[in-house]
């Protein structure tokens, strides 16, 4: 499914003037399936709004909202099926651990089912809260029956991220799914989420702060500023764009501020600022001076 | 002091120091480590490794099974030492919301010497310096509610400023907030410490550890490894073992030293490697 | 979620909003008695009372509008306690032959509209001119005394500060709650009322939960910034009684000696003497 958004506005408190603030002012965003797209802005840049525009968590109208369109879903419509577009378009939230509330695991994983596909059959039900577990690396037998609050930070996560894969959306979105996690539990994370997209998940969107992780996993990275859009591009792009990204109120990735800081000592690199590329530019760089 | 083996230097001194929650467990287990006066100390651990619990140890919320611990000369298996003690050492929380007791900044900064039983003047007084400290003067009668994480924290930290404490513990007071307000958090917090309070950060950003005077490594309770952030660093396996990751900078040094270019050994932030990669290109 | 205007509180500088809250309660609570002073159609009384009432709105800047919606808010209420008088109080004439309307009845349900709508009005007042944090502080005190009886001024007045403090952070987290479970197809809007309350648990649990954990971390904040109860603590916060209060305090004697006084003009001798 794609994601079509022209010129999305949207004002919080819209009807009390006085206190009444633009979040988004104008978003023309497009995103193919398929890609592993990245969402960075500063806080208050308006990206948490936008994300719940997409799946109707914030109801647009035709008036705030040239176009929203996701797949065959028509955001801007009165009429659209916000429970089937939920199940289309996943949305984990940061800490969606805080979100857990049934008595067991299989209940809680299953509550998006019972809303969502209250067709399926009890087994149905369950062999898709088997499959949403083991997508996330939790072995079904063993954690279904026990408490959510019994287990470690790091399985809750990842119960409540199941907990919107068993939907099997297309579209995913996390906002700051990382948050909080030791580098360990962050690391196999990321590899669960890699592992994800391609699979039942066809597009991935993740907002983060962390710059590292942005230029390194995303195929794409929309930058946020002030509620616009302030450029959408490959991460090597955007982060090649010195005084844009500063302007934005951003840190650089480690290799994008060290690809700075050597071009202004006149060492150009030609690298795409992924950690390996970066480090393999840097050695043929050193052994053609020695030459 | 119990068994009169601490020696005079140290301002935190713990020697095989156990605590257990239940009895099938020890969250800590033999911990020793040694704290001196105006030092920067970084103790890096994952989730669950026990360095929470080390936390409220340090200040007296819990009290541990076995072993010897000294904070600031005082002994904190005597219940008449606690006040003295939470008022020496403060700690800092990792949830700004979870901390803040008032809904006007300049009343939660109170409540810390409220509680001392601190005069009127002299808690004013105590108000605009911690505040002016955390840089955050200029919202002494805002409500706590509309401020960002980062400046929640400061307050937070301003709370703990008024008690006049000699040390700082942080546990892992910057894991919620977004790369400014961690930011704006640490500067404060060198600040501080060059003004000669001694601060214990316990965080899993190894980022935060870069620059501190010593690292612990915390495993399963237990010390993995300590020492200089160059000599932990170096200890692949025990930090591999604690669940942690060495720095990017550091990572892509080591990566570039096996690529055969002669990097120095010790680089560890961002700055020594671009002017190592400098001086080399 | 949190720019909703919790409580009624309305922001300004007037000198009203700068009172002293405790004074400010007391007066309220004195502006009420002073209502109830009137006696059954002794109109001139509520007229001083509504004077009073408008040139404090006027003096605190709140708009009237805002006002007047306070009054809607229990409009039915009104309504309702004057319906029922013009239908069931039978004392006084019919006004018209055999019709089951009195006078009195009528004249009646007109003063028990005046005086719910002047209440109603005077608590708005206190509260679009104090803030909630404010009013606890006044609370406190104003239970002061209770101390002699042992009742635990100071714990109580912390759990109001405490309350008022988490209100908005909780009214945040049911927010993000109630978002993250309509991401997973939660309907809270469709269905009979049963249905609607069942919906509501998935909010409820994680939000009790977190409020838990909440409480528990605070204590250990708390804990640890050496919180040892009431003992040999001190305050920083000082409610000072300044001029304006004195004044406004001989505003209020002031009222209420008007209204006594005019308690002796009866304007419908014949009806009072019926009541």
């Amino acid at each position: 499914m794609q994601v079509v958004v022209k010129n999305l506005n949207y004002t919080y408190s819209k009807n009390s003037k006085s206190v009444a603030v633009k979040a988004l002012k104008g978003i023309n965003l497009t995103i193919e399936e398929g890609e592993f797209f990245g969402i960075i802005g500063e806080t208050g840049s308006g990206k948490s709004t936008f994300i719940q525009h997409l799946n109707g968590l914030i109801k647009t109208t035709k008036e705030d909202c040239e176009c929203l369109k996701i797949g065959e879903f028509d955001l801007t419509e009165k009429k659209c099926n916000y429970k089937k577009l939920r199940s289309k378009v996943g949305m984990v939230f940061q800490y969606p651990e805080y979100q857990l509330f049934a008595e067991t695991v299989e209940a809680d994983v299953m509550f998006g089912l019972k809303n969502c596909k209250p067709e399926m059959t009890e087994e149905e039900k369950s062999s898709a809260v088997k499959k949403a577990l083991e997508l996330v690396g939790l072995n079904y037998y063993e954690i279904k029956d026990k408490s959510p609050f019994e287990l470690s930070g790091g399985q809750k996560r990842r119960v409540a991220i199941a907990g919107v894969l068993v939907l099997e959306p297309e579209v995913l979105i996390l906002d700051e799914p990382a948050a909080g996690l030791d580098p360990k539990g962050k690391r196999e994370l990321l590899k669960l989420l890699k592992e994800i997209h391609g699979k039942t998940v066809k597009t991935t969107v993740i907002v983060s702060h962390d710059m590292n992780l942005i230029m390194e996993e995303c195929d794409k990275v929309a930058l946020f500023h002030k509620g616009n859009v302030a450029k959408v591009d490959a991460p090597e792009n955007i982060f090649k764009d010195k005084e844009l990204v500063s302007l934005c109120g951003l840190k650089f990735p480690l290799t994008a501020s060290l690809y700075h800081a050597l071009k202004e000592k006149g060492v150009s690199l030609k690298t795409n600022l992924k950690v390996e590329n970066f480090i393999k530019a840097v050695t043929e760089y050193y052994k053609g001076e020695q030459r | 002091m119990q068994f009169g083996i601490i020696s005079s230097m140290a301002q935190i001194l713990l020697e095989n120091v156990s605590f257990s929650y239940d009895k099938n467990h020890n969250a800590l287990n033999n911990v020793s480590l040694s704290i001196e006066k105006g030092e920067y100390v970084a103790i890096l651990g994952h989730n669950g490794s026990g360095k929470s619990t080390l936390a409220k140890l340090l200040n007296g919320l819990i009290t541990a099974n076995s072993g010897n611990m000294e904070i600031c000369g005082l002994s904190p298996f005597e219940k008449k030492n606690l006040f003295e003690i939470r008022k020496k050492v403060g700690v800092i929380f990792q949830n700004p919301d979870n901390q803040l007791v008032a809904s006007i900044v300049e009343d939660d900064v109170a409540f810390g010497p409220e509680n001392l039983g601190v005069k009127r003047d002299e808690i004013a007084k105590r108000i605009d310096f911690a505040l002016s400290s955390v840089n955050m003067l200029d919202f002494k009668k805002s409500s706590p509610t509309r401020l960002s994480g980062g400046q929640k924290q400061r307050i937070a930290i301003a709370g703990v400023l008024a008690l006049q404490p000699q040390v700082l513990v942080l546990d892992e007071s910057t894991s919620m907030l977004d790369p400014r307000g961690r930011e704006e958090v640490l500067s404060v917090v060198k600040k501080l410490n060059e003004s000669g309070v001694t601060v214990i950060a316990i965080t899993h950003y190894m980022d935060e550890a870069v620059e501190a005077d010593k690292i612990y490594v915390l495993s399963g309770g237990e010390v993995v490894c300590s020492g200089t952030p160059n000599q932990v660093f170096a200890e692949k396996k025990a930090l591999e073992i604690a669940g942690l990751e060495l720095p990017l900078s550091q990572k892509i040094a080591n990566q570039l030293k096996q690529n055969g270019i002669p990097m120095e050994q010790d680089v560890l932030t961002e700055n020594s490697l671009l002017e190592g990669l400098c001086k080399l290109l | 979620m949190k720019d909703v205007a919790f409580g009624q509180y309305f922001p300004s500088n007037s000198v009203i909003h700068k009172m002293n809250p405790a004074i400010k309660l007391l007066l309220a609570i004195a502006f009420i008695v002073a209502v109830f002073l009137v006696r059954a159609f002794h109109f001139l009384g509520f007229g001083v009372c509504f004077a009073f009432l408008i040139s404090v709105t006027i003096i605190a800047k709140i708009p009237f509008s805002k006002m007047l919606k306070s009054i809607k808010a229990i409009l039915f209420f009104i309504i309702f306690s004057a319906v029922i008088q013009i239908f069931f109080n039978k004392k006084g004439t019919p006004l018209w032959e055999n019709g089951f309307i009195t006078d009195v009845a009528l004249l009646n349900a007109g003063y028990i509209i005046v005086r719910i709508t002047l209440v109603v009005l005077g608590a708005s007042l206190l509260t679009f001119t104090t803030s909630p944090v404010e009013l606890a502080d006044g609370i406190e005190v104003l239970l002061t005394p209770l101390k002699l009886v042992k009742f635990p001024v100071h714990e109580f007045a912390l759990i109001m500060s405490i309350a008022l403090r988490f209100i908005p952070t909780l009214l945040d987290e049911t927010d993000r709650i109630i978002k993250a479970q309509k991401a997973r197809g939660a309907d809270f809007e469709s269905g009979n009322v049963f249905k609607r309350i069942k919906a509501l648990v998935p909010v409820l649990i994680p939000l009790l939960i977190s409020s838990f954990r909440r409480a528990d971390e605070l204590a250990d904040a708390m804990d640890a910034r050496c919180y040892a109860g009431s003992k040999n603590r001190t305050r920083y916060k000082k409610l000072e009684v300044a001029f304006k209060d004195v004044f406004a305090i001989i505003v209020m004697a002031g009222l209420i000696t008007a209204v006594v006084f005019l308690n002796k003009f009866n304007l419908i001798p014949y009806l009072a003497a019926v009541v």
